[in-house]
């Protein structure tokens, strides 16, 4: 349970406060209303390479690293397919520094030449640390391909390409900026040992002044329902066979989302878990398995991935995990799995409420979502889910013609020189 | 719109410096067998981790992967419960267990909310001192470790941190040894169980405990670990010294063909945490690659873009310490990103450290320094950082007052000292070429 509360400045800029006096720190989190799913198809990579270039330097302050450095703060920043956010904790002493610091940025970025090159680089070393540097790190730039036709989560948030990062010019990242970057279309949670008064009044001197923008409606064409089971092969250099199965599932604020989570801490979460117990430990199967959500806003994915164990062929794998999720949908769920499952989370959210940074992060989330107050009502949620309810939404998403199959296989094996 | 005419944007405001910073102390008590409780009572969330510290870490294990394996079997399994009824107990509670084995000592942290203490922590007791090892369980454990071994020797930067410190100290020694796939297959369940009897005792057994801590708290802990049938015969507490062998060559290169980034890892040794070195070498550290505006971040990632991230940083043990610089860099330009690591750490023995540069590293590690003390278990972490070393909280009064006195003049004999190119160790994992 956070308390907080909110107000809206004229240019539209929203602001919640969370006061929490056991710390004497304070957190400033800004979520800008744009994420991978809405860049043009021809720029992806867009919102996460321009979230780098948001430290470039602004119209008024050269360094915003430094500076905040100098009072004492630490920041960082992640985009995804949905949202950019910027957070940063500094001593509560200093906080009006991020006020200055974040309000100069909203207002105008410098739009450095030599940064945009620099960052150009960086996001490049990026996407081959994290994705083609990696074994099965191209998964996540496949998989979505496959399961969305139409959607824009058909890409990665890093980009399709490395070329659509080669390709970005200043531009591009100034149209960016006006489009997205005003008041109206961002969200400020301030947290910790603040009061109420004091960010009103930072807020009204330093982000009152920003004109606000036109951010535009947006209108992203909903994925066609599948109807057909999709299916890939790779072959590549790693050691192990692995499977991905993926299948279309509600947004984040559905009851799917809800009954799906819960599923997949009953399947993989733990020693305990259904797939562990009988694919990992029992027929010893594979090596590792997990199921998940990706929590995007829009209809999302509930995915199951899974490392084989030697010998396994793929197609046995995937069987023996539809076999599982068929007694799912067969209504062999028992009340004390759910309780557990629900347990679980209710537990996970106490423990993340210990700290401001996540507080003012969920806040920002879910007032974008539909209102903070539906940060308050997660545990509920969760709680509500029965039996049934899970049944229903399993039946529902469980299902070949729902599904995108991803085989990864080992090229060492399949050249048979394997292990 | 309101005319912005008297918002000066170019001046930052004004900011406090946090000269004066109050650590909330671990609070000590001890069971009635003698082991030691160190509680930190703080937060405002109704829940605690308590966390059971055993030298059994790898410096005492003998033979190599026992001190993991044992650590880690001990969630797989008692003499009354499997390794699923074990997490369904704990499970249904919402709580979780963290085990992890290091190389001075092995831990197992359980994490529950309050109100359930007194139903999971007979659970922790119970993994603690019954583990039964299975043989089956083990057989499945070892087996996927392989496979995971696997996976995990195909990302350059892993084997880079596998490989790096055997250069300092030597591959038979217990702080250099990389793990080798076949040394799975040595792994016997009656070492295991010998390992656990004598090094899983409540000699040598320390408990940390964080959170909510009532006294309901401690003494459920009593009621669990107090007893004196839980000692051993011949405890190894302290395991036996190990002679350091260090590489004759400087520079090592593990090519892997088809790499798009190599992985640096350059380094020397140093000392213990309690040498009089060692808070201004943090200092000296931390301007060289220890945060985002550190001389290797600027200069490697935001001016060159020859990487998304570079970072140094030391690692403290009980009996040694060292110093280690860490990147992924791309193939192309994996021998100028070397050249300018080396160009950093001379420019800090030639040149002393601007003025504005200095304040603002100890600013921002002033902040840091508040920041890392924040909330219960963070606070256990402070405590434990001390406590593990052989020192006491006044390391961190010394810490405040070295940063508040050091100069560009200390700091640069020191670079002198520790930075001189050849005493620097160097490992790249991939290929230099494009």
């Amino acid at each position: 349970m956070i308390q907080f509360e909110r107000f809206t400045l004229e240019n539209g800029l929203k602001v919640i406060v969370h006061r929490d006096t056991s710390t004497p720190m304070a957190c400033v989190n800004i979520l800008y209303n744009v994420g991978a799913r809405d860049e043009d198809p021809e720029k992806t990579g867009f919102a996460h390479l321009f979230e780098h270039l948001m430290f470039g330097g602004s119209i008024n302050i050269a360094d915003y690293d430094n500076a905040l450095q100098q009072a004492g703060g630490e920041n960082n920043a992640f985009t995804n397919n949905d949202i950019t956010n910027y957070y940063l904790t500094l001593p509560a002493t200093n906080l009006e520094v991020a006020f200055w610091l974040e309000s100069d940025r909203m207002l105008s970025l410098a739009f450095s030449d030599k940064s945009l090159e620099v960052q150009r680089s960086v996001v490049i070393e990026e996407y081959k640390q994290s994705y083609l540097n990696q074994p099965y790190g191209d998964v996540w730039i496949e998989l979505p391909k496959l399961a969305y036709k139409v959607h824009p989560y058909q890409w990665p948030t890093i980009g399709k390409e490395i070329d659509h990062i080669k390709h970005a010019v200043m531009a591009d990242v100034k149209a960016f900026f006006h489009k997205f970057y005003c008041p109206n279309n961002a969200i400020l949670v301030v947290s910790g040992n603040v009061t109420v008064d004091q960010v009103k009044a930072l807020s009204e001197k330093w982000f009152g002044p920003i004109p606000p923008g036109n951010p535009p409606m947006r209108k992203l064409p909903a994925e066609p329902k599948q109807t057909q089971s999709r299916r890939l092969e790779l072959e590549r250099d790693v050691p192990v066979d692995a499977i991905y199965k993926a299948y279309h599932m509600g947004g984040r604020m559905e009851q799917s989302f809800y009954a799906m989570e819960l599923l997949a801490d009953v399947l993989t979460d733990g020693n305990a878990s259904r797939m562990y117990v009988e694919l990992v430990k029992n027929k010893k199967l594979f090596s590792e398995i997990n199921a998940f959500t990706l929590e995007s806003f829009d209809p999302g994915l509930f995915i199951i991935s899974g490392k084989l164990s030697e010998g396994v062929t793929l197609e046995a794998a995937d069987e023996a995990i539809q076999e599982e999720l068929k007694k799912v949908s067969l209504a062999q769920v028992s009340k004390e799995e759910i309780e557990k499952a629900r347990n679980k989370t209710e537990s996970s959210l106490i423990f993340a409420e210990m700290s401001i940074l996540n507080k003012a992060m969920n806040l920002a989330m879910f007032e974008l979502l539909g209102g903070a107050e539906e940060n308050n009502k997660e545990t509920e949620k969760f709680m509500k889910v029965s039996e049934v309810d899970l049944l229903v939404e399993a039946s529902r998403v469980i299902n070949e013609n729902n599904c995108s199959t991803l085989y990864y296989r080992s090229k060492s094996k399949v050249n048979g020189n394997g292990n | 719109m309101e005319t912005e005419i008297n918002l000066d944007r170019r001046t930052m405001p004004a900011f406090g410096k946090q000269t004066k910073i109050d650590i909330q102390h671990a609070q000590e008590s001890k069971l009635a067998n003698g082991i030691p409780v160190y509680s930190v009572n703080a937060g405002t969330q109704d829940v605690v981790k308590i966390e059971l510290i055993f030298p059994a870490g790898a410096r005492q294990q003998g033979l190599p992967l026992i001190a993991d394996t044992t650590n880690a079997m001990l969630e797989e399994g008692t003499t009354k419960h499997n390794s699923e009824e074990i997490a369904s107990l704990l499970d249904y509670y919402g709580s979780f267990l963290e085990t992890s084995a290091h190389h001075d000592y092995a831990s197992v942290a359980l994490y529950t909310l309050g109100k359930h203490v007194s139903k999971v922590l007979p659970v922790l007791e119970e993994i603690v001192k019954e583990p039964s090892f299975s043989q089956s369980e083990l057989d499945i454990y070892l087996t996927n470790k392989k496979q995971r071994f696997l996976v995990e020797d195909k990302k350059v930067r892993v084997v880079a941190a596998r490989n790096f410190p055997a250069l300092l100290f030597g591959d038979n020694h217990p702080y250099g040894h990389a793990t080798k796939i076949e040394e799975y297959d040595t792994v016997k369940r009656d070492t295991l169980q010998s390992f656990h009897k004598t090094n899983y005792s409540a000699n040598g057994c320390a408990i940390v405990v964080a959170g909510k801590v009532k006294d309901s708290v401690l003494n459920s802990l009593g009621d669990s670990f107090g007893g004196s049938n839980w000692k051993s015969a011949d405890a190894q507490l302290n395991g036996k010294t190990f002679e350091v062998q260090p590489s004759a060559e400087k520079k090592h290169l593990i090519v892997k063909e088809k790499a798009m980034q190599s992985a640096i890892r350059m380094g020397r040794m140093l000392f213990v945490k309690s040498h009089a070195d060692a808070i201004p070498f943090q200092i000296l550290n931390v301007i060289l690659g220890g945060y985002f505006g550190s001389r290797l971040m600027s200069n490697i990632r935001e001016d060159k873009g020859y990487t998304y991230g570079i970072s140094s940083g030391i690692v403290y043990l009980k009996e040694a310490g060292y110093f280690q610089v860490a990147s992924e860099v791309g193939t192309d330009v994996c021998d100028k990103a070397l050249v300018e690591i080396y160009k950093e750490m001379d420019k800090l023995c030639t040149e002393p450290v601007p003025d504005a540069e200095l304040q603002l590293v100890k600013n921002y590690l002033r902040g840091n320094f508040l920041r890392s003390m924040d909330g219960p278990f963070a606070l256990a972490e402070r405590f434990k950082q001390v406590w593990l070393h052989g020192l006491d909280y006044s390391y961190y009064e010394k810490y405040v007052a070295t940063l508040a006195d050091i100069t560009s003049a200390q700091l640069k004999d020191l670079a002198g000292k520790y930075f001189q190119k050849d005493s620097i160790y160097e490992l790249v994992v991939g290929n230099k070429k494009a």
